[in-house]
């Protein structure tokens, strides 16, 4: 975009990119340093020492799958009902869903707080699944349904045409057709729900059912504020987020702007 | 056709029906008196709510919202674009710079909290690199003092969300005709011009889009400032923000229906929000 036609501004552009880029960069650096200050990887290894470390990982992993699995196929079938069938109060319902879109989690902590001592919600791993799920429902549908609105009628009726029924519409036509914004909601939900605080920091107290995210609380206890350990685990739940995004790079792009340009 | 009312259905249940249950279930916590557990709590009608238009506490967290939302949204945008920008021009090794602007964004803020504690503590490295920069008269304990402390919140929330930013605006801008921008430029169009009056306006969608999830996102503030002032948020409340507030009345203080009257505040200004940007959108295409 900005001219640079002579080699100096070229050489000018791409000083200030890097002058730009490096406070991105630094949080990270001192992460990663710190991490090994001290006593260099034998901050890691006791981290990986601690009994049960691995939990965490399988419990974040163990929600997220149920976010998304739950995520896609209620907006899957929501999606489509909502663009292609007939359904009375359609935009009653609709606007029911949408009116969920800006609400912030906390407002839901009260009611669940008092309904998850009353009914042994606690410490389960559907406490933090179905709220987290819910939240994330209604911009899915809405992105959903926008996404199956583009796509011609006709299709659906020479389906119909040649014997198909709705659940035979929803699941050769549908589900293939929709891949792309199935992708893109996959990957939103798992930032959401991988990266969830507040729920878990409610809802699951004890160590066994903990998230990732509550592990620099975890640790600031284990290892009484010892500043280099904590960093080793930040460092080291952050290492699949990394990774994840460098091999999934390309959607998690496309994941963020189909999410906001509709 | 057969009806659609089964394949919508799941989507109401889980949806409506646990977040219309439990706003419904706020409600009427908000008019007790209550901690939580006692059997018969005290039913006191609006005092809950006349109690929070007095309490300072709640209109400083409106305020910080507010504060928060302009700064962080406006240095975003500012910063986003140029970024996008300057990887539209020709540059090399773009694919290091967008990784590295975007890998905030996937990053959960509760794994970052201890990193920008220890960063910006009275021996952090921020001060640190003030002192290589010839800047050390600046260093001061940023998280301790009122005036630095939700500064210093805004600026790690700018850190983590810029790479969205930035993703928008740079797919936003690949969609501009290339024909016109040569146009221009034989027009005699200098670099600022061209930003001004061809990239900005043409990507002013993508800013609404961004203006509306800085306003959610503002709202939802929570993990930040609840982690990075270590639970107690910042001097003098200095970096309570309504979900916090929210969190701290309800779980720390047993305030519970103090708590749920302060929620139901913060829905009614997320819904006023999401229906004024409904309302201003469709304008905008009207227009178009």
């Amino acid at each position: 975009m900005f001219e640079a036609r002579r080699r100096w501004q070229r050489v000018v552009l791409q000083i200030v990119l890097t002058l730009l880029v490096l406070p991105y960069l630094f949080p990270l650096i001192v992460m990663v340093q710190g991490s090994f200050a001290g006593q260099g990887w034998t901050n890691f290894k006791d981290v990986l020492a601690v009994p049960g470390f691995w939990r965490f990982f399988l419990n974040s992993a163990v929600i997220a799958a149920g976010v998304i699995a739950l995520v896609y196929v209620v907006t899957m079938l929501g999606a489509y009902g909502f663009s292609k069938l007939r359904v009375r109060f359609r935009e009653l319902y609709f606007w029911m869903l949408l009116a969920c879109l800006t609400l912030p989690e906390v407002v839901l902590l009260t009611p669940l707080f008092i309904t998850g001592i009353k009914v042994g919600f606690y410490n389960t791993y559907w406490a933090v699944i179905l709220p987290l799920a819910a939240l994330q429902v209604p911009f899915a549908v809405l992105l959903t349904r926008n996404y199956i609105n583009g796509v011609p009628d006709q299709l659906f009726e020479a389906m119909r045409v040649d014997g198909a029924n709705a659940v035979g519409v929803f699941r050769y036509l549908v589900i293939p057709l929709t891949r792309p914004i199935a992708a893109a909601v996959v990957i939103f939900t798992l930032i959401g729900a991988w990266n969830d605080y507040l729920m878990p920091l409610v809802f699951l107290t004890s160590q066994k059912m903990q998230t990732i995210t509550l592990v620099p609380s975890f640790f600031t206890g284990e290892f009484n504020d010892d500043q280099t350990k904590i960093l080793a685990s930040a460092v080291m739940t952050a290492i699949p987020e990394v990774v994840a995004y460098l091999c999934l790079q390309r959607q998690f792009e496309r994941g963020l702007t189909a999410g906001a340009i509709k | 056709m057969s009806s659609g009312l089964p394949w919508i259905l799941p989507a109401l249940v889980l949806c409506v029906g646990l977040i219309y249950y439990c706003i419904g279930d706020t409600s009427y916590i908000s008019t007790l008196n209550w901690d939580g557990i006692s059997p018969n709590p005290q039913h006191i009608g609006a005092q809950n709510f006349t109690s929070i238009f007095h309490d300072p506490i709640f209109w400083g967290a409106v305020r910080h919202t507010v504060i928060f939302y302009v700064v962080t949204f406006t240095a975003q945008t500012a910063i986003g674009l140029l970024f996008a920008v300057l990887l539209h021009s020709r540059v090399r090794l773009a694919v290091i710079y967008k990784v590295i602007i975007f890998i905030p964004v996937v990053l959960a803020p509760a794994i970052m909290a201890p990193v920008f504690r220890a960063m910006f503590s009275p021996t952090g490295q921020f001060d640190t690199v003030l002192q290589h920069l010839g800047l050390g008269f600046l260093a001061q304990p940023w998280l301790a003092q009122t005036t630095t402390a939700l500064p210093v919140i805004m600026l790690i929330t700018v850190w983590e969300w810029t790479g969205v930013t930035f993703v928008l605006y740079y797919a936003a801008i690949s969609q501009i005709d290339s024909s016109v921008l040569e146009a221009a430029r034989l027009d005699g169009a200098g670099n600022t011009r061209i930003i001004r009056s061809i990239i900005w306006p043409s990507v002013s969608g993508t800013t609404i889009a961004l203006a509306t999830l800085g306003a959610i996102g503002a709202l939802k503030t929570f993990d930040v400032p609840y982690l990075v002032s270590g639970g107690s948020m910042g001097p003098n409340d200095a970096t309570q923000f309504l979900g916090t507030y929210i969190y701290q009345m309800t779980i720390t203080l047993d305030h519970v229906g103090y708590g749920a009257a302060l929620s139901i505040i913060l829905l009614v200004i997320a819904v006023i929000f999401g229906v004024a940007l409904q309302i201003s959108g469709r304008k905008r295409r009207m227009i178009d």
